[in-house]
């Protein structure tokens, strides 16, 4: 249990990647603040499977595209805490659509939600986390790097993320506050489903090298060790979790084998 | 103004469409809204009205008449 006695917020934890990361790091015996913005039964949920593991969880709806509202998770974590160990932001949006189709009201809902609010979050944590050191961990993505269809905005928030994740890292080193970033490739989740049912992205998920799709606890695994004591020299970095498909976009799925 | 009048100026501003064309068996689909149009309604009309409307409950909303009677019965709670 090396998180006994932390306090982490995982942003948009109420399902998903997200989900299995606050319940890794509950079963590590860290205390969690899960943020969801659309879907409160599932954070509810979410809640009640981390309050099980014998931590404490507290529910808090913000959208954290909105900058007010970020204000508002904080001031509620301060007055409640008093304190942070670990940051994770897992919070995403986003519009399926080519980069020629990305319009302005696109561009700031994703940016938003996907970049601006990891920097806000992480200056305000950055405050709870000062004298005892801390973890930030952002969620990226492979189509940061790759060109996935439809996923042009998406894409770029992504990337964003990881040029913030080495300025962070650097900037908060002498703090002792260690900050990485995990990219993950398409991962078996509800929003994965809706893009292959609307057809928006191809169903590819046999072509995994490793033999499988990657799963929202291989992410929160990834995370789980960059928030321990064993990474804490690890700095500025972007982890890929993703079966090996990023270095061999020619695996042929094992069913047409 | 009532709840109908406000959502519609709200929703009609956001999916830029003449509010007057917006009627309670309107869909979301007649008023050519995409998935960040009506998401961004919601957030409006929660931001409006200080309501909260989960998803799980939006799902259900067969058109706008629908929303509007989720608001009404919303803020009529918060007066209780």
């Amino acid at each position: 249990m090396f998180l006994q006695g932390k306090l982490a917020l995982v942003t948009g934890s109420g399902r998903g990647i997200g989900k299995a990361i606050a319940l890794k790091l509950a079963s590590q015996g860290a205390d969690i603040i899960v943020n969801f913005f659309r879907h409160r039964e599932a954070a509810e949920e979410t809640a009640r499977e981390i309050e099980a593991l014998g931590v404490k969880a507290q529910v808090i709806r913000a959208n954290v595209g909105n900058p007010a509202k970020i204000d508002e998770i904080f001031d509620t974590i301060s007055s409640d805490f008093g304190y942070l160990d670990i940051l994770i932001n897992n919070a995403a949006s986003g519009v399926g659509r080519s980069a020629m189709d990305v319009d302005i009201k696109a561009w700031d809902w994703t940016m938003d939600i996907n970049a601006k609010a990891a920097l806000l979050c992480a200056q305000h944590a950055t405050k709870l986390m000062e004298g005892r050191g801390g973890k930030i961990v952002s969620i990226s993505s492979l189509g940061s790097s790759l060109v996935l269809p439809t996923y042009a905005i998406v894409g770029i928030s992504k990337a964003a993320l990881i040029a913030l994740t080495r300025y962070l890292a650097i900037e908060l080193a002498p703090k002792n506050i260690c900050v990485n970033a995990v990219a993950a490739s398409a991962v078996e989740t509800e929003a994965l489903k809706f893009y292959i049912k609307e057809q928006l992205m191809p169903d590819t998920r046999q072509a995994t090298p490793a033999g499988r799709m990657v799963t929202p606890e291989d992410v929160a695994n990834a995370v789980a060790f960059l928030c321990s004591e064993e990474a804490s020299m690890i700095r500025g970095q972007t982890i890929i979790v993703d079966g090996g498909t990023s270095i061999a976009p020619f695996t042929i799925p094992k069913e047409t084998q | 103004m009532t709840i109908e009048e406000q959502t519609k100026d709200i929703v009609a501003k956001i999916v830029h469409v003449d509010k007057n064309i917006i009627t309670l068996g309107s869909t979301f689909k007649d008023m050519k809204a995409d998935s960040l149009d009506i998401v961004q309604s919601l957030v409006a009309v929660e931001e409006a009205f200080d309501i909260e409307i989960p998803d799980e409950e939006a799902q259900k909303f067969q058109n706008f008449g629908d929303l509007v009677s989720y608001v009404e019965n919303q803020t009529q709670k918060g007066k209780d």
